[in-house]
């Protein structure tokens, strides 16, 4: 009967299995689902390379409680491909000029590879850690494609043997022919000039890419070719992409959506 | 290397704005270089010109102060004032010694004079009041006026200031007369004065206090006045006709224990430079001399011949200024129209991280490489233009002095007072010779201060950039581009 009562149950195998030995088993297992859920927030947490904490921003002449931005805790990781969406006047270009350097936070801090901007030379960050890219691309129209690409490069201090061999092949990366390099900015289509912004935010090879509207100005078919390299960025070339944004088709490309309330509906 | 690259790029760009801007900067340039070049050059006459006369002072009266608290219409009123005139402590040789022995002094002479009458000659009459020998504009005349001969003693022949300037030229002279002159009773008598009284070299002449002792005095030497010196007299005879040249020794040994015979010193002081001579006369002041004396410079009479040149300098200088005002207006307003041309660009270089810093260097730098191609060109066109330019200048300044000159000769009634410039003075000055051309030379003095001045103006006038810099925003300037 003692022996009838201490074995409850049988394992995969059949074996008889004590109370005793079940509690020890359950121990196990959590102990081990414990240690999987750890290395698993430790690998995420060491692929985070952006992390917005409480941030909030608010216009210098605006008054004491009109913010454009309040509150916002995103965490963003390489290799990984992000949307924020939000209506107009949510705070996604103001979000955007925060991760750019561009202001600063009135409150809240961004911490980007574990350091916060505030302690961060905002020129150095912009020109060597991540890419901008715009919705009206911010090309110098004086310039040639491929002289546009190479100020980026000078601007990060690169010293390569030549710079305009490495223009062309950023060039060639984002889909535009190597005889486009002298051809002045002007010159080239909306979605030619895009093309060029995002070879000129890859010349310096940045960790991050930030990217407003970049396909606002461009129809379906050249949208499509954009966040495909805004894909193969993040898939193959583990950088973090960015991109600011409403449309709904760039939405459903990206790993991952935040979305951007307005402030008095977030209050 | 990156801003220089930039610079250059953006120069090459906007070639219409800053070939303005070059030609701009060459206008002032070119304006700065003739104005300096004349300017510098100038000033190098002007002072090699002061630099070729002693720099000398007297001691005369100070006239302002004499006739402090004194009304002419008062018996009493003069009669103080005669009084005041008398008890001005007069100084001596010994004094003058004492007041040589300063730093500021380099050297000094002086001429000690006394009046005697003939013994053994007599006068030349002179018929016009005008007859004051002339060397004692200065200093006690007590009975020289009222005696036949002055007696003129110098302690040196840097003293015969007469001679070294050409008022007087020796005739005749002995052999030795030099090494004798200033050692013993020997002396120079004009040949008006030989002729009248029938005298040669070598010969005797006595001469009498007003006590009637007699002094005997040998003739080493024969001076004629010259005439450029002797227009103003209505004589006859010369202004020196009646003046005998000794050494000071002599004149001393005269007056020694004859208190009736009043001499009369008139040294000059060689001093270091101008700018010392109001310590100067406080330190004589100091050692005894009566405030009722003070000290007179030659600066004045060096510097009229150089008036002219002073003119032009003084309105180089200010067309200098007012260039350098307007065109650092011009450059400042362009530069504020460059910025606000270019603010998207600011921007975009601003966004893609590029400091501020680099930025305003790289606006600097444009202007710097157009102003410094300009100021060479400027330089160049400067110095072909500034020797022509400058004695152009120059020939309306002289033709301007001479109307004005002839305009006081007539209010003087005629008589040339400019022909006897050097000799009215009396104390040796030569006749001031105007200078009537400039070479206005571009040598690196004027490159440098050229340099200095268009560097100048450039910073100044980039402020507009450098300040706007710092003030946009790019996020902004790219908001309303989009």
């Amino acid at each position: 009967m003692a022996n009838k009562n201490n074995y409850v149950s049988k394992d995969k195998l059949g074996k008889n299995i004590s109370k005793k030995e079940i509690k020890v088993k359950t121990k196990e297992d959590n102990e081990l689902k414990e240690k999987k859920e750890i290395k698993e927030k430790n690998t995420s947490a060491k692929n985070v390379i952006l992390s917005i904490k409480n941030a909030s921003y608010r216009y210098s002449d605006a008054e004491e409680d009109d913010y454009a931005l309040k509150n916002v805790s995103f965490d963003f990781e390489c290799g990984k491909l992000y949307a924020i969406r939000g209506r107009s006047g949510t705070g996604k270009t103001t979000l955007l000029s925060l991760i750019s350097g561009l202001e600063k936070c009135t409150e809240g801090e961004i911490i980007f590879a574990g350091k916060s901007l505030k302690d961060m030379n905002l020129d150095k960050y912009r020109n060597s850690d991540i890419g901008i890219v715009f919705q009206s691309y911010n090309l110098l129209p004086f310039m040639t494609a491929s002289e546009n690409i190479i100020l980026s490069m000078d601007a990060n201090g690169l010293k390569i043997k030549s710079k305009k061999e490495k223009a062309i092949e950023l060039m060639e990366k984002v889909g535009l022919k190597a005889s486009y390099a002298n051809r002045k900015v002007l010159r080239l289509s909306g979605g030619e000039q895009q093309r060029v912004a995002i070879a000129r935010s890859l010349s310096y090879n940045p960790k991050m890419i930030i990217a407003d509207e970049p396909t606002g100005n461009l129809d379906k078919q050249t949208e499509s070719e954009i966040l495909e390299i805004f894909k193969k960025l993040a898939h193959e070339e583990n950088k973090c992409v960015i991109i600011v944004t409403h449309s709904q088709n760039v939405c459903d490309t990206v790993d991952k959506i935040y979305d951007l309330k307005k402030v008095k509906d977030v209050n | 290397m990156f801003i220089l690259k930039n610079a250059w790029i953006s120069i090459k760009r906007n070639k219409g704005r800053n070939i303005l801007i070059g030609i701009i900067i060459l206008i002032i340039a070119c304006a700065c270089t003739i104005t300096l070049a004349i300017k510098n050059t100038a000033v190098d006459l002007i002072d090699s010109y002061k630099s070729a006369y002693d720099k000398e002072v007297t001691i005369g009266f100070n006239r302002e102060n004499m006739m402090k608290g004194f009304d002419p219409s008062q018996e009493e009123g003069r009669e103080s004032a005669r009084e005041k005139f008398d008890n001005i402590a007069s100084y001596t040789i010994s004094d003058v010694e004492k007041f040589a022995d300063s730093d500021y002094i380099e050297s000094y002479y002086y001429t000690y004079g006394v009046g005697l009458n003939g013994n053994s000659i007599e006068k030349a009459e002179i018929e016009s009041n005008n007859d004051m020998p002339n060397g004692f504009g200065h200093g006690r005349e007590n009975n020289m006026s009222s005696t036949d001969f002055t007696l003129t003693g110098y302690s040196s022949q840097d003293a015969m200031s007469e001679f070294i300037s050409g008022a007087y030229t020796m005739s005749e002279i002995t052999d030795n007369a030099w090494d004798i002159a200033f050692n013993g009773n020997y002396i120079f008598i004009n040949e008006e004065l030989a002729s009248y009284n029938n005298l040669k070299l070598n010969d005797k002449v006595k001469l009498e206090d007003e006590d009637g002792n007699v002094y005997e005095f040998e003739i080493i030497g024969i001076f004629k006045e010259n005439e450029e010196d002797n227009q103003e007299s209505m004589s006859m005879f010369s202004n020196s006709v009646n003046t005998i040249i000794t050494n000071s020794e002599a004149v001393v040994k005269l007056t020694d224990g004859n208190e009736n015979l009043k001499a009369s010193i008139h040294p000059t002081f060689i001093i270091n430079s101008y700018d010392n001579v109001e310590k100067l006369q406080d330190e004589f002041y100091e050692k005894g001399l009566d405030e009722n004396f003070i000290l007179q410079t030659n600066e004045e009479l060096a510097e009229s011949g150089v008036s002219s040149v002073k003119n032009i300098s003084s309105f180089s200088t200010s067309f200098l200024i007012i260039t350098l005002i307007i065109g650092g207006i011009v450059l400042f307003v362009i530069n504020m129209i460059n910025i606000r041309e270019r603010k998207y660009e600011i921007g975009v270089l601003r966004t893609i991280g590029i400091s501020k810093l680099k930025l305003t260097m790289q606006f600097v730098a444009e202007l710097v490489i157009v102003s410094v191609i300009a100021l060479t060109l400027g330089a160049g066109i400067g110095a072909v233009s500034s020797k022509g330019v400058s004695n152009s200048l120059l020939a309306n300044e002289i033709s301007s002095s001479n109307e004005k000159t002839e305009e006081i000769n007539k209010n003087f009634g005629g008589i040339n007072h400019d022909g006897a410039r050097g000799g009215m003075h009396g104390k040796g000055m030569p006749v001031v010779q105007a200078y009537d051309s400039i070479d206005a030379v571009v040598d690196i003095k004027v490159l440098i201060e050229l340099l200095s001045i268009g560097l100048s103006l450039v910073l100044v006038s980039s402020i507009a950039s450098m300040v706007s810099i710092q003030r946009f925003s790019p996020l902004t300037i790219l908001k309303e581009r989009s």
